[in-house]
């Protein structure tokens, strides 16, 4: 059993103090990423026996989902009503709204599709800024080079090259649709130091950018042409005969359900999967990610890359129990807030990249310096009266939403520190895309946490917001494009795609019994809701095969 | 500690009784005790507004509105989920407001409504967030747009206001026209317009 300090004798020992230098022992070594990252728990990942990316590394929960079997077959599908659309758009985040909004404005029809409410996405959770060079000695190179050290050499140049160019007019773009951002006494943008980074970059309205960013978003879908379906998750795509992308397959949790939009161009942008909760980790993602858009577009044959990488964000509240797992934002590290142990030391430097400070935490914890969070939980200090110390206001002012957060947790941030371990926050790898979001499936597009390579193994502070805006707009009207210059006429859709992926299966002997997307967490019972029996019918039928 | 060491809560939500260990949310709780829901949870971190709830606690009359994910459950507590209401939405665009002079009188095109505001309370009462939504309504109605956003900096969109308004104002949407039009009309960053001519004559490329 490792040690760990109880929680109110650790407190006890806790002391303000405006400054607490660094000390030598913080120093970490080339090792630490190895020795206590989670990405390197040894068995963690598999190799996929099936699809595009046979033979590559994966983690295995992913894996699991990756080759799952279809929830639906043609016979679903029989009486199922037909739409059509020029574009269609699954996922209601802050990529989703985005492209939809640039597609409808490039003249054709958009249908926007998502499992819950529009905005209800892990856009609206992000807290600490969106990247952006606008500083005099700041410069798009400088984003660059910061973004690709990060990245731990496993990145796509040109899409990460992109990003940052565009990030200036995503900036200007955001202030079109209506964002505020917070600003100095004359008007100026003010940034904050993202770890990892050489310059102050990242804008930010208080400690609730994200919240900002989307309910400006969303209000301006909804005060647009999209057509917007709330409550109708996508259970798979439709292909053409010669494989493309031809639309997809909705199940409607209102109306119980199927329907089959035809659609010239999909755009997939439906996050990450931190409710799989990678190694039984807790996570900050909402409660919908899950990982469907992955599921899909491997599925008709989509590439996808660096399946075995996840970043676990440094702060994750570990006390109380029923707010585990729940962000506070690096924004507190960057302004100055150290990170302390159970015998009051820093051990790192607060502001290195999110996997060096996250396997920090761990080591910590592992090595008997962390304290008792309860149930088996285990977290260090994050030293916010500290820094309340050293700027007096500063937690009242700039980060609300971590005063919110301390009301509901019974504690006052300004004199009590808060006590945080790593959390599942962000899917690194996803689906392999071109400079215009295009996946290798034609007819695809993905955008935002769903696709990869823009960030590598790492990604800094920021660049996510950045980077749903950038490529989101980028799909959108490259699938305008598409739609204006294709035909839905005599084309024949279905998802043929599923047999021959279902043959793979079995060839392979991977068991059937996993349905994909999974749509919801375990713990949400979806699969026993009996309202939703009729969505499943195909599932139930295929079990009760099973058990004969 | 285990699970099973910790006291049970007692609570009653959408008319079932539960029990679960006290240190859950609502929404754990309801998932602890082996009832699916899908339908009214979001982010589990109290910002989109997606969980409200009605609650009465053991021994009071009042019913208070919160959101479900933050909410640490109690003994003899009555919780009710409300469903989520489709929003009525007033159709405007920001690109149809050509000048910030017009702003005001397509406020009250576009929100008639707003300046019909009865002062009962209402919508102060059932905000999740402790807003003052009143007060906010009443600064968009007088034109003072920024202020009028600065009062709503906290607020998921959860839409309470607006179901407790008996004029059906949609407060919410009042405040984020006032932030939007704030935004759009007057934040001009100089050091981004710098940048993004910089980045115009083709200076700062970006070599990979």
């Amino acid at each position: 059993m490792v040690k760990k300090v109880p929680y109110d004798e650790a407190l006890k020992r806790y002391k303000p103090m405006a400054e607490r230098p660094l000390p030598p022992s913080a120093e970490i070594g080339e090792d630490i990423l190895r020795t206590f990252h989670p990405d390197y728990i040894s068995d963690r990942c598999t190799e996929l026996t099936v699809g595009a990316n046979a033979g590559d590394k994966c983690h295995r929960q992913l894996a699991e989902i990756l080759q799952s079997d279809a929830r639906i077959d043609e016979a679903d599908l029989a009486a199922s009503v037909e739409e059509e659309t020029d574009v269609l758009v699954i996922g209601g985040g802050g990529a989703g709204c985005t492209a939809a909004l640039e597609a409808a404005r490039a003249g054709v029809r958009v249908m926007l599709a998502t499992k819950l409410r529009l905005g209800d996405s892990n856009t609206v959770m992000a807290e600490g800024g969106i990247q952006a060079s606008v500083d005099k000695d700041d410069t798009p190179q400088m984003h660059y080079n910061d973004t690709v050290k990060a990245a731990r050499g496993q990145i796509d140049r040109g899409l990460a090259a992109q990003m940052v160019t565009d990030a200036p007019d995503v900036i200007r773009w955001l202030i079109q649709q209506g964002m505020q951002f917070d600003l100095d006494q004359y008007g100026d943008l003010i940034s904050r130091r993202a770890g990892g980074s050489t310059a102050p970059r990242v804008l930010h309205y208080r400690d609730y950018t994200g919240l900002e960013m989307m309910r400006v978003l969303r209000e301006a879908v909804f005060n647009s042409d999209v057509e917007v379906r709330d409550y109708c998750p996508a259970v798979e795509l439709l292909s053409d005969q010669a494989g493309h992308c031809a639309g997809a397959v909705l199940s409607s949790l209102k109306s119980y359900q199927f329907s089959l939009v035809r659609a010239k161009a999909v755009i997939i942008a439906t996050g990450g999967i931190g409710r799989l909760h990678l190694n039984s980790f807790p996570t900050s993602n909402h409660f919908g990610a899950v990982g469907d858009g992955l599921v899909l577009a491997y599925r008709l044959g989509a590439k996808l890359r660096d399946l075995d990488t996840f970043q676990y964000h440094p702060s994750g509240l570990a006390y109380p129990l029923h707010l585990g797992g729940t962000l506070i934002t690096e924004g507190i590290r960057s302004a100055g807030g150290y990170l302390l142990n159970a015998n009051n030391e820093r051990f790192i430097d607060e502001l290195k990249p999110r996997d060096s400070v996250a396997a920090a935490i761990i080591r910590e914890c592992l090595e008997g310096r962390g304290i008792d969070a309860g149930d088996g939980t285990c977290g260090i200090w994050l030293d916010t009266p500290g820094l309340e110390l050293r700027n007096p206001g500063i937690i009242e002012e700039q980060f609300p939403k971590l005063l919110h957060l301390g009301t509901k947790c019974g504690i006052d941030p300004r004199t009590q520190p808060m006590l945080i371990h790593p959390t599942l926050h962000y899917q690194n790898g996803g689906v392999v895309i071109n400079k215009d979001g295009a996946s290798t499936v034609p007819g695809l597009y993905c955008v935002g946490e769903v696709a990869g390579g823009v960030h590598g193994r790492n990604r800094l502070m920021g660049n996510s917001l950045l980077d749903i805006v950038s490529f989101g707009r980028r799909a959108g009207l490259a699938a305008a494009k598409r739609s204006h210059s294709s035909s839905l006429r005599q084309k024949r859709i279905s998802v043929e795609h599923l047999s021959a992926y279902r043959r793979k299966l079995m060839l392979a002997n991977m068991p059937l019994e996993q349905k994909g997307p999974i749509l919801f967490p375990e713990y949400a019972k979806f699969e026993n809701d009996s309202d939703y029996s009729g969505l499943r019918k195909n599932t139930l039928r295929k079990s009760t095969e099973i058990a004969e | 500690m285990t699970e099973t060491s910790k006291s049970l809560i007692s609570l009653r939500i959408n008319g079932q009784d539960i029990a679960a260990p006290e240190s859950l949310s609502v929404i754990q709780a309801l998932w602890y005790a082996g009832y699916p829901r899908v339908k009214g949870v979001g982010c589990l971190q109290g910002v989109c507004g997606s969980c409200r709830v009605f609650v009465r606690r053991a021994g009071r009359k009042d019913v208070t509105t919160e959101l479900g994910c933050e909410l640490l459950i109690d003994e003899g507590m009555d919780v009710h989920f409300l469903s989520y209401p489709a929003a009525a939405h007033r159709k405007y665009r920001l690109e149809d407001i050509p000048i910030s002079w017009d702003v005001q009188a397509k406020f009250h095109d576009i929100f008639p409504e707003a300046a019909h505001c009865r002062h009962c309370n209402g919508c102060n009462t059932t905000c999740p967030k402790e807003i003052d939504v009143q007060r906010g309504v009443e600064l968009a109605v007088e034109g003072r747009f920024r202020e009028a956003g600065e009062e709503f900096v906290e607020c998921v969109m959860c839409n309470l206001c607006q179901t407790a308004c008996p004029e059906s104002i949609t407060p919410n949407h009042v405040a984020l026209f006032s932030r939007r039009v704030t935004a759009h009309f007057h934040t001009r960053p100089s050091n981004l317009i710098n940048r993004l001519e910089k980045m115009r004559k083709g200076e700062l490329q970006v070599k990979e």
